[in-house]
C-alpha cells in the first residue's frame, strides 16, 4: 500500500541517495548464514518460543521460523536472533 | 555489543527467570524503557531466562508490575560481587594492594648502571664522577637531570664527542663516543717557540710571529728551534716574549719494511669435526661429551649460545666448542703475488702514521730476498708541517 507520500520519500531517497530504511523507516533485516538474523527499526515482539519468532514492522509481520531460537540481544530499535533458522516470512 | 557485554560484566549482571503468561509484552515494556536484555532463552510456554545488568534489573521492577510476572534472580556475575565476597577477606586485597606498590616503589630506583663505549676512560673513572655528583645506584630514578649528567660528563672529561644518558627500567645506561685527543692548545699569550717533531729538509717557512731560524734547504734535527719566540726590539735591544705562528714545511721521510717466508705453512680444514657443549656457572662448568680429540692437528672454534636471543641474563652460559681437523702444507707462495701483497701492506701501514695535509713526492720500494725471507722495504718521503709549540722555559 504505497501512498503518493511514500512514493515521494522512494523516488527522494533513490535521486539522493540517501539509506532507504531511515527515509521510510523501514525494518533492516541482516541475516548471517543460518546462524544469526538481526533485525532493525522494529515495533515490537507479537510471540516468542523455541520453534518461532514474531515481530511486528512498518512492512508488516515478520514471521522467524527454526530450532532452538535464542534472542541474543533486545533493545529498542534492534533484535539479534541466533540459532537453526529455517524459515524468514514477511506476512503483511 | 560486545563492548557492552564486557561493560556489563565488569559493573555486574545477574541472570533471572521470568515466569508468567504475557512474556512478549515483558520484553517490548523492557526494550522500550532502554534496559539491556540479552542472551534469552525460553524454557516452556510461561518461562524466559535473561541476564540483565543489575541496574537494569532495578529498573525491571516497574515493567514487572504492569505485565504482572514473577522474577527470579539465579545468578549474580560480574566484579561487584567479587568484591562483596572479598569483605570477608580483606587482608587479602591488602596484601595486593601492598604487592603492586611494593612493586611501583622499587622499580622507581634505579639499581644499575651501565658504561657503554668507553676505551680510554675507564668505567671507574666514570663512576667515581657520577658518584661525586650523586649518581649511583639507589637513587630515584625520577630526580635525575639527564642534561645536567651530560653536562657533568662533557665538561669534565677531555675528548668525548658524544654523551648519551638514557634511563631504561632501573638501569641508567650512559653510552660515549670518544674523539681523537685534540693537540694541545696554548694560550695566545703565552710566549712560546715554534720546534721541530721530527727530522727533515726545509722546503718553506712560513711566519707569522716570531723570528724565523730556519731557511729553505736547511736540514733540521728534531727538537731544533724553527720560529723563535724570543725577539730582540730594535730600539731598547731588550728581549721581548711573543707566541710564535707560523707553519714549517719540510720533507721527511717514512719508511716501513714488512717481512713474509717464502715458503708458507698453510692450514686447510678436511672438514671433519668434533663438537663439545659445555654449560658454566661462573667459573666452574660440566663438559657434556668430552672426549680426546682424535686429529692430530685440529682448530678450536668457541660459540656462546645466548638463549632469548640475549636478552635476559641468565645465571649460566652456554659455550660450544668445534674442533675442526686442518691439514698442514707446505706451499711455495708465487713471488711475483708476495711481493705485490707485501708492498700493499707496507703501503696501508704508511698511510696510517703519514698525517693527512702532508704531500706525497716520492715513493720507492725494495725486495731483498735472503734465507727463504723475502724483504720488502717501503720509503716515501712527504713534505709535511713538522711545526711543534713549545713553550719557552723561564729559568
Amino acid at each position: 500500500m504505497k501512498s503518493r507520500v511514500d512514493d515521494f520519500k522512494y523516488n527522494i531517497s533513490e535521486t539522493f541517495e540517501l539509506p532507504k530504511d531511515i527515509v521510510l523507516d523501514l525494518p533492516k533485516i541482516i541475516m548471517i548464514g543460518d546462524l544469526e538474523l538481526h533485525i532493525s527499526n522494529h515495533k515490537g515482539i507479537i510471540e516468542y518460543t523455541q520453534e518461532a519468532l514474531r515481530i511486528n514492522s512498518n512492512i508488516g509481520i515478520l514471521k522467524v521460523e527454526g530450532t532452538n531460537l535464542e534472542l541474543k540481544t533486545i533493545l529498542s530499535e534492534e533484535i539479534i536472533v541466533t540459532g537453526n533458522i529455517e524459515k524468514i516470512e514477511i506476512i503483511s | 555489543m560486545e563492548i557492552i557485554k564486557t561493560w556489563n560484566y565488569l559493573r555486574g549482571y545477574v541472570i533471572i527467570k521470568v515466569e508468567g503468561l504475557t512474556l512478549e509484552r515483558f520484553l517490548n515494556l523492557a526494550a522500550a524503557k532502554d534496559i539491556y536484555l540479552w542472551d534469552i532463552k525460553r524454557i516452556n510456554h510461561t518461562l524466559l531466562e535473561m541476564k540483565v545488568s543489575t541496574k537494569g534489573f532495578r529498573a525491571l521492577k516497574e515493567v514487572v508490575r504492569k505485565v504482572g510476572c514473577r522474577v527470579e534472580v539465579l545468578d549474580k556475575k560480574g566484579i561487584p560481587f567479587l568484591l562483596y565476597r572479598l569483605k570477608n577477606r580483606k587482608m587479602l586485597g591488602f596484601g595486593v594492594l601492598i604487592f603492586f606498590s611494593i612493586i611501583i616503589i622499587l622499580s622507581s630506583f634505579i639499581w644499575s648502571i651501565e658504561i657503554v663505549g668507553n676505551e680510554t676512560y675507564s668505567n671507574e673513572v666514570i663512576m667515581e664522577l657520577l658518584a661525586d655528583e650523586n649518581i649511583k645506584s639507589g637513587i630515584i630514578k625520577y630526580n635525575i637531570d639527564k642534561n645536567y649528567i651530560r653536562s657533568i660528563l662533557l665538561n669534565e672529561l677531555d675528548c668525548l664527542s658524544f654523551v648519551s644518558v638514557d634511563i631504561k627500567g632501573t638501569r641508567l645506561i650512559i653510552t660515549i663516543y670518544e674523539q681523537d685527543i685534540p693537540p694541545e692548545k696554548l694560550d695566545i699569550n703565552t710566549p712560546c717557540h715554534i720546534v721541530a717533531s721530527k727530522k727533515g729538509v726545509i722546503t718553506k717557512a712560513i711566519v707569522k710571529n716570531g723570528k724565523t731560524m730556519v731557511r729553505k734547504g736547511d736540514v733540521v734535527k728534531k727538537g731544533q728551534i724553527l720560529i723563535s719566540g724570543i725577539i730582540v726590539d730594535e730600539n731598547t735591544e731588550d728581549n721581548i716574549l711573543v707566541h710564535a705562528e707560523g707553519e714549517v714545511l719540510a720533507k721527511t721521510r717514512y719508511f716501513y719494511r714488512v717481512d713474509e717466508p717464502l715458503m708458507k705453512v698453510v692450514e686447510e680444514e678436511t672438514g671433519e669435526k668434533m663438537e663439545i657443549h659445555e654449560i658454566k656457572f661462573g667459573k666452574k662448568g660440566i663438559q657434556f661429551f668430552k672426549e680426546d680429540i682424535p686429529y692430530e692437528h685440529y682448530v678450536k672454534n668457541t660459540k656462546e649460545i645466548k638463549p632469548f636471543s640475549g636478552r635476559f641474563n641468565l645465571p649460566f652460559k652456554l659455550f660450544v666448542y668445534e674442533y675442526m681437523e686442518v691439514e698442514r702444507k707446505e706451499v711455495k707462495q708465487n713471488i711475483e703475488f708476495l711481493k705485490k701483497s707485501s708492498y700493499i701492506k707496507a703501503i696501508e701501514e704508511l698511510n696510517k702514521q703519514i698525517p693527512r695535509e702532508a704531500e706525497i713526492q716520492f715513493k720507492d720500494v725494495i725486495y731483498d730476498v735472503k734465507n727463504g725471507i723475502l724483504s720488502t722495504y717501503v720509503v716515501v718521503e712527504v713534505v709535511e708541517d713538522i711545526g711543534q709549540k713549545q713553550i719557552i722555559n723561564m729559568e
